[in-house]
């Protein structure tokens, strides 16, 4: 591949060798240039074997942080999952009679109205909690920003693995195999628990995420129409599908259309 | 809390998932210095909106050092300073509702267009936001967030008509003189045809067609770059081109007559016949043969067959 080339004479003198790049490397200005994009190995799943690289471009793969704009999407989401459902009686839908309890004046006792005041034992709630919608808006563009501000600043943590492969159970495998995976890779709630991203939904493939919440302690795995933003910074680590992981940073692409799209879409990543 | 080390040594986690360990290119006496969190704590806590988004609550009577002290902002005495007052309540004197009485009214049955101007479109094709190659619909209108909500229609208007550069191919509800004018000069077309705010959801909804009904004509209309997508037979506009529904067309006579006229350049005005007007309000004038054949039909005696015929010719 021609771009491939390009980009990797673009490098230098580099290895692209991830097993050598602790190698010395004559300058590292050459390499972070503002143009250069960013070199991703992709991995076989299930045995994490080094398969082939990719390159995503830098506003992609190596957004600036942004913590305000992460905090608006983590708070956007965390409104949206509230169930605002909680719901009292107040003192006109508590069921009974509206009668005065006894005459305004001459008891000697302090003045009434019905049985169902809020300062009365059966009475209703003064003011209590009805059915609501939490739910607050955020721009599409901010919304789709954040996930790519939350995928580079893994990817700068090292804290990103790209898989080449889908995430998939050989036959006859379940909860113990994942399990052995997130063992032998040190996945698991020693190291900080995992998140594996796949692009197969969870409705075409239930039997994964089943297993897979077997093992729940060590990790979750969720599909690209359920993970959020707050998902890929809870865990000590995300590995995601290639696949996973162009939908992620393309979800912006729904604004644009026709050739724009298709050109943007090709923007985002190139495969050696 | 326990004490942070800033210059503790970051673990070179030397993973064989890291690609480019750009650590390993800085000179390892200089790690120290360099502040690289190691910690395997979560971002998540760390998070917060740049503090200019935060407003501080006012707090009203805490002093006169807060400024709202005093008064708490309420000014002096009377009712305003402790509770509500009525709406309308006019301090006793006869309220204004009162002396003027109810007036006007909510047309209940007014249409809504959203307006659509043509320097917005160039603006939009400029910025790659709406395909030039493609009828704009108001379907690629609202997706492309040219417009915000649709409410029983779209108006092309022709403010900024020198700005536009590009020959588009509009198909809208209605549209104005200058802005049909400032498009076809520049080789575009514009069709207006009709919608109800249930089609227009229903377009948003993908469940139908955004401009091809069952009195959609592609061969009348003679529009190559609408003509394009589909429903060229009337079987296959019957099956609603491959939609869950078909787009409604008009019925009443006030939205009939504007999609006739070829002014509006209205996607029936090919059904207006020759020496017609797209009004259906007024009988159109009969030829002289006609008249003969009406003549005849009279002087043959046959007043009942010549009353029928009228009955027959009224269109409302």
């Amino acid at each position: 591949m021609e771009i491939a080339k390009e980009i990797e004479a673009g490098l230098g003198s580099t290895n692209p060798d991830p097993q050598q790049s602790s190698a010395p490397q004559p300058s590292s200005t050459a390499i972070y240039t503002l143009d250069s994009p960013i070199l991703k190995t992709l991995y076989s799943w299930p045995d994490l074997e080094p398969t082939r690289y990719a390159w995503y471009e830098q506003q992609f793969l190596d957004a600036p942080m942004r913590r305000d704009i992460l905090h608006r999407a983590v708070v956007f989401e965390a409104d949206a999952s509230r169930q605002g459902t909680a719901s009292t009686k107040w003192r006109y839908d508590v069921h009974g009679s509206n009668r005065k309890l006894y005459a305004q004046k001459g008891t000697g006792r302090a003045r009434v109205r019905d049985k169902k005041s809020p300062i009365r034992r059966g009475g209703g709630v003064a003011f209590g909690p009805k059915p609501r919608d939490f739910s607050t808006e955020l721009q599409r563009k901010v919304y789709y920003q954040a996930f790519k501000i939350a995928l580079s600043y893994r990817h700068r943590k090292g804290e990103l693995t790209v898989l080449d492969n889908r995430i998939a159970l050989p036959e006859d495998t379940g909860a113990r195999f994942l399990n052995n995976v997130f063992e032998a890779n040190s996945w698991g709630k020693a190291n900080g628990r995992s998140l594996l991203v796949t692009s197969t939904l969870e409705s075409q493939d239930p039997e994964i995420f089943e297993e897979m919440h077997e093992i729940g302690e060590h990790g979750l795995l969720k599909d690209i129409e359920d993970v959020d933003v707050k998902d890929l910074l809870e865990t000590g680590r995300v590995v995601i599908e290639r696949t996973a992981l162009e939908a992620l940073l393309g979800k912006h692409l729904k604004l644009l259309s026709g050739p724009e799209r298709e050109a943007e879409r090709r923007r985002i990543v190139q495969y050696s | 809390m326990p004490p942070r080390l800033p210059l503790r040594l970051p673990q070179l986690r030397s993973s064989p998932l890291d690609t480019l360990a750009s650590i390993a290119t800085i000179p390892s006496f200089l790690l120290p210095f360099l502040h690289v969190q190691s910690r395997s704590a979560s971002i998540l806590s760390s998070l917060s909106d740049t503090p200019g988004a935060y407003n501080k609550r006012i707090r009203r009577g805490r002093g006169p050092a807060s400024g709202k002290g005093g008064k708490s902002g309420r000014g002096s005495d009377g009712q305003k300073q402790h509770g509500k007052v009525p709406a309308g309540f006019n301090g006793g004197q006869t309220p204004e509702h009162i002396v003027h009485g109810k007036y006007g009214f909510t047309n209940l049955h007014a249409t809504e267009m959203s307006p659509i101007n043509l320097n917005r479109i160039q603006s939009w094709i400029d910025q790659k936001r709406l395909d030039p190659s493609q009828p704009i619909t108001l379907l690629e209108l609202v997706r492309s967030r040219a417009l915000h909500g649709i409410k029983d229609g779209v108006k092309l208007l022709g403010d900024g008509a020198a700005e536009l550069k590009t020959p588009i191919h509009v198909v809208v509800s209605k549209a104005s003189q200058s802005a049909i004018a400032a498009v076809e000069a520049l080789g575009g077309t514009v069709t207006t045809r009709f919608y109800t705010p249930q089609a227009i959801r229903r377009i948003r909804l993908r469940q139908m067609h955004p401009f091809i009904s069952l009195r959609w004509d592609p061969q009348a209309l003679n529009k190559p770059a609408l003509a394009a997508v589909g429903g060229q037979t009337l079987e296959e506009r019957v099956s609603g081109v491959g939609y869950e529904y078909r787009l409604p067309d008009p019925t009443s006579r006030k939205d009939l007559e504007y999609y006739r006229d070829e002014k509006n350049r209205g996607y029936l005005s090919h059904t207006v016949k020759e020496g017609e007007g797209p009004s259906l309000y007024f009988k159109p004038p009969i030829s002289e043969e006609e008249l003969k054949v009406l003549k005849k039909k009279s002087a043959s005696g046959k007043a009942g067959q010549a009353a029928k015929a009228r009955e027959e010719n009224k269109l409302w």
